[in-house]
């Protein structure tokens, strides 16, 4: 393993030609480690879950912010807690299920029994058996609860923080994303279900990739062969003040201003057929549901979330790490709760166009994949990024890479990764 | 198994399975989409355990047309052609059930294993499952009405281009 960060002093300089990120950010296990500790675990907000995974009193749910695993749970009075997955006695993982519901959390190996608010109740043995053995005097139950983190909900999307000190949700946000939030979590929601991929890469590819609208309409031809989204498409893309998250809108219809203009930015596309045509098109088939109109949103929160409405395809997509070349993407797909029929039915057909096999998100578990292992041995070069000019912040198209120098950004500061990089 | 079940049923549910498997191993999508019946409401759905044992409809593939399992063939073999690692299967199925649902047609379930390699790679389990079918004899051979991959792995162990 290298001395962590010293190495990387020069190539994050932000040039004219392009700012330049070093490879070995997705390769190297210093790297990983210093983002477990200093931002999945530091002041910062994960995403951990949607309260409508947990509409009982003692419904729980088990997942990881990074690596670290938590249960996220919802007491006898209807409080959501998120805990880390960890007994307080020697270390176990408390709850192995995914989901489920229970009275308490009862430890497999020596069964310390825990409430659903994380108190200890339950110490067996604890005064020993028959006069013998038994915990010390001094072992006071009320020192033994579950490690709790704080806990934010906001319109329905469960939030946790270790940090006692990060600022509250909202002001982590910022307002352009809450209210992005608040449009999409407008009203309850139905749960449709869950996709879960393994990715062979690293999880801040995947934080590029949502954060680069302009390889939407290149490397997605599903996009741009059936009109669903074009280069030629007017749209927007935002970044909160402190260029952490982004959100990339495409406002207007995907049909070019005219044939010749979409020959014209197309023309060094590989295989693309504007002459294609569904046998079934009620796939593209949607119904406008946003005073906005708009039929692409992605919305990446750092660290670990993305929200996206992709025409009436609504999703929340959540990034669990592994290694340094593998993490996870856990994606929930949600309607309604009053969605009419028709509207439920138009959903689970365009739920075609994302998830592991998605016809506009299968490529980017290639795109990463194929990065990962192209930067093996080659951690000091760098990737170039200066589309749309070498900054972060909101323009108003979406042939950009500023998002994701938002997010290399951040990540330095996060990372204290010397003066040079706030020059 | 049900007792009324003839011979020739069977071994035309066998055959089906055969060519179905086949045509996957093969990469030949359109061999694949000859398994299905012409009806219109013919269709093929590949849903995780975990959506399925929850009561949540959401699938991996959601084809619930004719039309669609067509698209399917042209989505594979047209518009993502370049853009995935090519990779190939070897699909292993038994015959759990098989029970007569009347007018020549059998639910039947069966167990599939599906190993991949891909290029350059060594071979891996991708996932194991359940086929749940509704299968309809056509004369002396058999057609897939519905067929349901219910896969095990809770987390795939990579994007999907072909089906189940």
């Amino acid at each position: 393993m290298n001395a962590p960060m010293a190495p990387f002093a020069k190539p994050w300089v932000a040039n004219p030609d392009g700012y330049r990120v070093p490879y070995e950010v997705f390769t190297d296990q210093a790297y990983y480690d210093q983002e477990q500790e200093h931002i999945f675990r530091d002041e910062t907000w994960s995403f951990v879950g949607l309260d409508a995974e947990l509409p009982n009193k003692g419904d729980f749910k088990s997942t990881a912010i990074g690596d670290t695993p938590v249960i996220v749970t919802r007491d006898q009075t209807g409080q959501l807690h998120v805990f880390k997955n960890l007994c307080m006695h020697r270390g176990a993982l408390l709850v192995r299920e995914s989901r489920g519901n229970v009275k308490s959390f009862d430890c497999v190996y020596h069964q310390w029994s825990f409430d659903l608010t994380g108190a200890l109740r339950g110490v067996p043995m604890r005064r020993g058996v028959r006069g013998e053995g038994g915990m010390s005097p001094a072992f006071d139950m009320a020192n033994f609860g579950l490690d709790a983190l704080r806990v934010e909900v906001m319109n329905g999307l469960i939030f946790a923080s270790f940090s006692k000190s990060v600022e509250p949700l909202a002001d982590y946000l910022g307002e352009g994303i809450v209210a992005n939030i608040q449009r999409i979590f407008n009203r309850p929601i139905r749960i449709m279900g869950d996709y879960r991929q393994y990715i062979h890469g690293n999880w801040k590819l995947y934080a590029e990739n949502t954060r680069d609208p302009y390889h939407g309409s290149l490397l997605h031809l599903f996009h741009s062969t059936f009109g669903l989204y074009r280069a030629t498409q007017k749209g927007f893309t935002y970044m909160d003040p402190s260029n952490r998250h982004s959100l990339l809108k495409a406002t207007a219809s995907a049909a070019p201003t005219s044939a010749s203009e979409d020959q014209e930015v197309y023309k060094n596309v590989r295989s693309y057929n504007t002459e294609f045509h569904l046998q079934d098109a009620s796939v593209l088939a949607g119904r406008p549901e946003f005073e906005d109109r708009a039929s692409l949103v992605i919305n990446a929160i750092f660290p670990n979330l993305l929200i996206q409405q992709i025409a009436n395809c609504l999703a929340v997509r959540q990034s669990v790490t592994h290694a340094p070349n593998a993490f996870e993407i856990v994606w929930t797909l949600f309607g309604y709760a009053d969605d009419d029929e028709e509207m439920q039915m138009i959903r689970m057909k365009q739920s075609n166009l994302v998830g592991p096999a998605g016809l506009i998100s299968m490529e980017d578990g290639e795109a990463i994949e194929i990065v990962q292992d192209a930067v093996i041995r080659d951690g000091k070069k760098t990737s170039v990024l200066a589309m749309g000019g070498v900054h972060a912040g909101s323009v108003d198209h979406m042939i950009t890479e500023g998002p994701i120098i938002g997010f290399w950004e951040n990540y330095a500061r996060y990372l204290k990764l010397g003066d040079e990089l706030k020059k | 198994m049900s007792q009324t079940i003839t011979a020739a049923h069977s071994a035309a549910i066998d055959s089906l399975h055969v060519a179905y498997l086949a045509a996957l191993d093969k990469g030949d999508m359109v061999a694949w989409a000859a398994t299905f019946s012409l009806a219109p409401e013919a269709s093929y759905f590949c849903i995780s355990t975990e959506n399925d044992r929850r009561g949540l409809p959401l699938a991996l593939m959601y084809d619930d047309c004719r039309g669609r399992i067509d698209d399917r063939v042209s989505f594979v073999t047209k518009v993502w052609v370049g853009t995935y690692q090519p990779y190939r299967t070897r699909h292993f199925i038994q015959r759990l059930s098989c029970e007569a649902a009347g007018n020549n047609r059998y639910r039947v379930t069966s167990g599939f294993t599906i190993m991949m390699s891909a290029e350059g790679g060594t071979t891996a389990v991708l996932t194991s499952g359940e086929y749940r079918d509704l299968i309809e004899i056509q004369g002396d051979h058999a057609v897939f009405c519905e067929r349901r991959a219910v896969y095990d792995a809770d987390v795939l162990p990579r994007y999907i281009v072909f089906p189940f």
